[in-house]
């Protein structure tokens, strides 16, 4: 099976080119990082990924779980196993957390062809899932990350991720705007799902988040593509000496 | 039929031809309309009327032989059937019901009483075929369901009073059962007395070749309430025209709508809070949906007198429009004389939030699913004291119109 593999992509938005023939390829069990400075797409790739209407692919090919991704929308995405955690979260007043993510996770089930949950068995899961990310309950009684501090936002971004449980879960920035005791509890929150069976797309600026999730492969991007492929050591290199030299 | 033929139809049974000033006063307007010598510019009450059909409709009224009942459906639960225009009479130790004879009628009153060169009214004027009081006691709490029901092609011209005697507490659930082709103009005064409470759910759905302008007046004495929502999913065309005056001290008035417009249906609304006391609270809030070539107009107004001091006034309207050929046309005023009030208008109309949207579907929410929760959230506050019945209703009527988005 081909896990995921995106060939020489090209996406335009207003015309302007954003992602230039750009190349991928992730295994199931595998945990990437992109690295690159501001500007130069990673939130452009993570939003194709997640079937965002707003970007136009221009050319090349995306293939997630031998399907070829342009055949599906948004949700048909994420009900095959994508998970976008998102670097802006978005508020909605009035849409409450906790029916809201019940349908999801129903959702997904469904196209697991698994039994739906209800009501009571997923208040159990939700408590128990929040507990473990030191998200307190009065949090789930509330609409969608309406009026949580930054902090907060990216831990409910983890928490979906942790009940929705996609095989394919894309970080985008999550570690910016934590501080140093929420990055602790988010990484945790991130190991403790990963498993064999799940591949990780580590967006990030910053080599801190990866010293606590160790990423197996590290890949620099400048304009539109990945320049240089490597290891950690990769992330260390940038950390001391910036993007200049790639 | 032209205004004038029905105009000659209906003499006969216009409920005041056997008064000679009254009918002057009727021939008086008729003339002014079939000149077509009335105020247009910046007449609120021409917007988005389907002015031509009002016109040229065809007059058509009588009384039926099937009578309509007003019952008691459990201890203080009353169910009121207006048919065609009529009720029927009913007295209790709660309410009292009767249909309206011409010496109801206050003449000076009448004769004044038309607000902002309303053109609805007029009509309603020369064309007046039936009406009823309808007093609930002092100290009853009771709640009242009012069903309009009008056969086909009846044209129902109407004028309604409500009393609410002291320290009442009444719910009042309004309901439009219209078959075809018909005309509702029906205008409502309510009074409500000293500690009254009064809320009044109107709900508004039937098919398009109906047309229903309802137009109320509510009066409120001292620490009285009196709250309005109108929840409109008709295919027909609306107007909710509303008006409350705050006349005496600690008095409350809430004028709220909803409503979910598509093909090229319109709906016109206006409120009108006038602060006549101190210490008065008003919340005047228009939300709607429009889809496809749809067109809506909401007019709010506050006007707070120079006595009026302490006053606290809110208006809002907000829109979501599901396509770039509807249109929604908002207009708050406030005209205030007294210098220690709050008042605030607020408005926001625009297309549904992509990335509210977007961040829904990416967790897995199929897009009709996801619009119907951000247009549910939209409403909500709306529906937070709205008994379970209402709520599944409205619930049922929004996916219904979702269904169709
Ligand atoms: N909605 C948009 N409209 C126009 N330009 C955009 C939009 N989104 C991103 N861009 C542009 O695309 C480029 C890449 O942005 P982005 O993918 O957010 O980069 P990164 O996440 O690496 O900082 C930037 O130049 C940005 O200005
Ligand atoms: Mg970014």
């Amino acid at each position: 099976m081909i896990f995921l593999n995106i060939n020489n992509l090209n996406v335009t938005i207003d015309g302007k080119q954003i992602l230039r023939d750009f190349n991928l390829n992730i295994n199931l069990g595998e945990v990437h990082a992109i690295m690159g400075p501001n500007g130069s797409g990673k939130s452009t790739l993570a939003n194709v990924l997640a079937g965002n209407e707003d970007y136009e692919v221009k050319s090349g090919k995306i293939i997630f779980k031998d399907q070829n991704l342009f055949d599906l929308n948004i949700e048909e995405r994420a009900q095959l196993g994508i998970f976008l955690a998102f670097q802006y979260p978005v508020e909605i007043p009035g849409v409450n957390i906790t029916p809201f993510l019940q349908a999801s996770l129903n959702s997904r089930l469904k196209n697991q062809n698994k039994e739906e949950v209800d009501n009571l068995d997923f208040a159990k899961i939700l408590r128990s899932k929040a507990q473990e990310l030191g998200i307190n309950s009065e949090m789930l009684k509330r609409s969608i990350n309406t009026g949580f501090s930054g902090g907060e936002k990216k831990r409910y971004e983890i928490l979906q991720m942790s009940i929705l449980n996609p095989e394919f879960a894309i970080f985008d920035e999550t570690d910016s705007g934590l501080d140093v005791d929420a990055l602790r509890i988010v990484t945790e929150g991130i190991n403790k799902f990963k498993t064999n069976n799940n591949s990780f797309l580590i967006i990030t600026h910053y080599q801190k988040l990866l010293d606590y999730i160790k990423p197996d492969f590290v890949h620099v991007m400048r304009d539109g593509s990945i320049v240089k492929s490597g290891d950690i050591s990769l992330a260390s290199e940038i950390e001391e000496s910036g993007y200049k030299n790639f | 039929m032209t205004l004038q033929d029905n105009f000659e139809n209906h003499s006969k049974q216009y409920i005041f031809c056997d008064d000679e000033f009254l009918s002057k006063e009727r021939e008086k307007i008729f003339i002014k309309i079939n000149s077509n010598n009335f105020e247009k510019k910046n007449n609120e009450s021409l917007k988005n009327l389907p002015f031509s059909d009002l016109n040229s409709f065809n007059y058509f009224f009588h009384v039926l032989d099937d009578k309509p009942k007003s019952i008691i459906k459990e201890k203080n639960v009353y169910q009121v059937d207006i048919v065609n225009g009529r009720s029927e009479n009913y007295e209790d130790e709660n309410i009292k019901i009767r249909n309206i004879f011409s010496k109801d009628f206050d003449k000076k009153k009448y004769v004044k009483d038309n607000k902002d060169n309303d053109i609805v009214m007029d009509f309603n004027k020369i064309f007046l075929n039936s009406g009823f009081f309808l007093t609930v006691k002092a100290e009853a709490q009771i709640k009242i369901h009012l069903n309009h029901n009008t056969k086909k092609n009846f044209t129902i011209f109407q004028q309604n009073f409500f009393n609410f005697q002291k320290n009442s507490k009444v719910k009042i659930e309004e309901n439009f059962n219209l078959t075809e082709n018909t005309i509702n103009n029906i205008k409502s005064d309510f009074k409500a007395d000293e500690y009254s409470s009064i809320e009044h759910n109107i709900f508004q759905k039937f098919t398009s070749s109906n047309k229903l302008f309802l137009t109320s007046n509510a009066t409120c004495q001292k620490n009285s309430s009196f709250k309005q929502f109108s929840f409109n999913f008709s295919d027909g065309f609306v107007r909710n025209f509303h008006y409350a005056k705050l006349n005496g001290v600690f008095a409350k008035a809430v004028l709220k709508g909803c409503f979910f417009l598509k093909d090229n249906n319109a709906c016109s609304n206006k409120t009108f809070v006038s602060h006549n006391a101190e210490n008065c609270e008003s919340n005047q809030t228009y939300k709607g949906i429009l889809n496809d070539i749809s067109k809506a107009n909401y007019f709010s107004n506050t006007f707070v007198a120079e006595n009026a001091q302490k006053t606290e006034g809110y208006q809002l309207s907000k829109g979501i429009l599901l396509t770039d050929t509807c249109a929604f046309f908002s207009k708050p005023e406030l005209r205030i004389f007294a210098d220690d009030v709050k008042c605030s208008h607020g408005s926001t109309i625009g297309p549904v939030d992509e990335s509210a949207l977007y961040y829904l579907r990416s967790r897995g929410i199929d897009k009709k699913q996801a619009m119907k929760m951000i247009i549910a959230s939209f409403i909500e506050d709306e529906l937070e004291n709205l008994d379970e019945d209402n709520i599944n209703k409205i619930n049922n009527n929004l996916s219904n119109y979702l269904n169709s988005v």
